[in-house]
């Protein structure tokens, strides 16, 4: 999209939700400190010197100096680079597996709760089996007995933030499903399918995508709890919680091991927090 | 009212055996069973073929969990595959330490949370507000792990004090049970203090600005009246339903502190029995963690109706 072809109208908008960013001091902070995030997920080489995976036994357990800021692991890697290459990889986890959860819970809520009947109770009842377990323990469950895969770590992920998604989604669906306006697309003809897709879930769709950035911190930590029990990504790959898991047994001997990712996971689910919320607002005021 | 418990447990029932279907076909279609594990790589296949007959593996997996199901509603979980030990006891004991940690962390959570929320919603946009709103948000970011490690570094730099490494019970030993517990028990709280202070803040400070409020305030009534009589009894309901959801969260955090802490609760229970793939300890387990958020939820519904009478239970 080049320059000339935004609508101007479209540029208004967005200064004026930038203009009310003045008066959202929280929203501001977590805006910026995402976009570090950010940065750091896009440009690790511009945050850390060293290779995450480079082993020095002869440094090991050194605590933070000039040259390894964060300290060095016990075999001698870089504590800083680990934890800046670890911000993708974490981070691409947690986002997959919500955006699998917005599509799948998203999709399926839709169809329950427009279409109803049958569908929705088999779904309902599909949903309270996956809510019947505390969220973390589902996870322990799935990923204990797939065993510790990216793919088994991000498909437990997906399935238990599903039935969040379902019920805005279903609750979305039956709310508009009433409104004026589908009756009268159905008078005028307009097929099941096409008043779904192109009307209901066009209404339902900013609440799904506002409801992604407030479960993230939660996602967040549950996939580094996962990670911190040996469940998630293994070592040697920097995965946040994978590098706080091995940092446990070290814990009083090169506490730097542990301190900082979890400074990482802290920072990164303060910044989303702030975000989601502001997003969240921001949306109930209308 | 009693139709209505019947309801809810029939239904409860219902999902309960669901879950337990999905859990017995999940620990059933990954390769690898407890015989790999106890024989090893070099095993031998007679003797592994004798075991697996032994456990019942060599039967179809519908009938192994008729038969499994059968002896669960008959009140019999089995004997643990890799201990030997009835699986009853194993899970009651676990239990009991994880109840006991939950216990706790909710009277701890409770007893900072609410008088902090209290305090922000008073003082609602001034200083007090802001550094209770500055601890709730570190509260809820920070990984309930990294803070139990912290708590360890601290507690070891400042006083030289490590918590004991066995666990011992509280009818042993008081002190040294307290003093294994302290740290989970810190570290599990400040995470539900920021969610529950956070939440009673928000409570009252939507309800402050409710009409109720400002006719009990323009009658005369006190401002004590006011906010034990009119204002609390009207968040009672979301603050009681919070508190179940806080109860269950605990739970589910009790997995990850009881691994850190070697605490010997249903957490890592159910931790090792994936890892040894001990199915009949795995299974009722689980079925005991469904059943306990299942029976919380219901008694938070049913506690609508003691708080508020006008609510109707359907």
């Amino acid at each position: 999209m080049n320059a000339s072809s935004v609508d101007p109208t479209f540029r208004q908008r967005v200064a004026k939700h930038a203009r009310r960013l003045r008066h959202e001091p929280d929203l501001l902070i977590g805006l910026v400190l995402s976009g570090f995030v950010l940065l750091v997920v896009l440009f690790p080489g511009l945050f850390a010197g060293h290779s995450p995976l480079a082993v020095n036994v002869d440094r090991a357990m050194e605590a933070p100096s000039a040259t390894h800021l964060f300290g060095t692991d016990d075999v001698g890697r870089d504590v800083l680079a680990r934890v800046v290459y670890g911000a993708r990889i974490t981070l691409s986890i947690c986002a997959s597996a919500l955006v699998l959860a917005a599509l799948i819970g998203g999709v399926l809520g839709l169809l329950s709760g427009f279409v109803g009947g049958r569908i929705d109770m088999l779904f309902g009842r599909l949903i309270d089996v996956v809510l019947s377990f505390p969220p973390i323990i589902f996870g322990v469950m799935v990923t204990g007995i797939l065993g510790p895969k990216t793919t088994n770590l991000i498909f437990a992920l997906t399935v238990v933030y599903v039935p969040l998604f379902f019920r805005i989604a279903r609750s979305g669906a039956m709310a508009e499903a009433g409104m004026i306006y589908v009756e009268a697309a159905r008078s005028m003809g307009l097929s099941q399918g096409r008043i779904l897709l192109r009307h209901i879930a066009r209404n339902v769709l900013p609440v799904i995508l506002v409801q992604c950035m407030v479960l993230f911190p939660l996602v967040l930590q549950i996939q580094s709890a996962l990670g911190f029990l040996g469940l998630g990504v293994q070592p040697p790959t920097p995965d946040w919680g994978a590098i706080l898991q091995q940092g446990k047994d070290y814990i009083l001997l090169a506490p730097w091991m542990s301190a900082f990712p979890g400074l990482a996971i802290l920072i990164t689910a303060l910044a989303l927090m702030l975000v989601g919320r502001g997003l969240q607002r921001r949306m109930d005021r209308r | 009212m009693g139709v209505y418990i019947a309801k809810r447990l029939a239904a409860s029932a219902v999902t309960a055996l669901l879950a337990s279907i999905v859990v017995f076909l999940l620990v059933r279609s990954v390769p690898g069973d407890v015989v790999g594990q106890m024989l090893g790589q070099t095993s031998d296949p007679v003797a592994a073929k004798a075991l697996r007959e032994f456990f019942g593996l060599d039967q179809p997996v519908w009938r192994q969990y008729a038969s499994w199901l059968g002896r669960v509603l008959a009140g019999d979980f089995g004997t643990s595959w890799t201990r030997g030990q009835p699986v009853m006891g194993m899970v009651g004991s676990a239990l009991g330490v994880t109840i006991q940690l939950a216990a706790a962390t909710l009277v701890l959570a409770t007893a900072i949370g609410v008088p902090l929320g209290i305090l922000a919603a008073i003082y609602e946009g001034r200083a007090p507000d802001r550094i209770v709103q500055a601890f709730n948000l570190l509260g809820l970011a920070a990984p309930v792990f990294w803070i139990g490690l912290m708590l360890l570094v601290g507690m070891s730099a400042s006083f030289d004090w490590s918590p004991p490494l066995m666990y011992v019970p509280l009818h042993e030993s008081v002190s040294e049970n307290l003093s294994m517990i302290a740290l989970p028990v810190l570290s599990l709280a400040l995470l539900q203090a920021a969610a529950y202070s956070q939440f009673v803040r928000q409570s009252i400070v939507s309800a402050l600005g409710q009409d109720y409020v400002r006719t009990a305030v323009a009658k005369g009534l006190s401002t004590r009246t006011v906010f034990f009589r009119h204002l609390l009894r009207n968040i009672g309901i979301p603050l009681v339903t919070f508190m179940g959801l806080i109860l269950i969260q605990i739970l589910g955090g009790a997995v990850i502190i009881e691994s850190l802490f070697a605490l010997p609760g249903l957490g890592r229970l159910l931790l090792s029995s994936i890892e040894t793939r001990d199915y009949p300890v795995l299974q009722a387990g689980l079925l005991v963690v469904v059943v306990i958020a299942m029976l919380v939820n219901l008694v938070v519904d049913l506690s609508y109706r003691i708080i508020d009478p006008r609510v109707r239970l359907s």
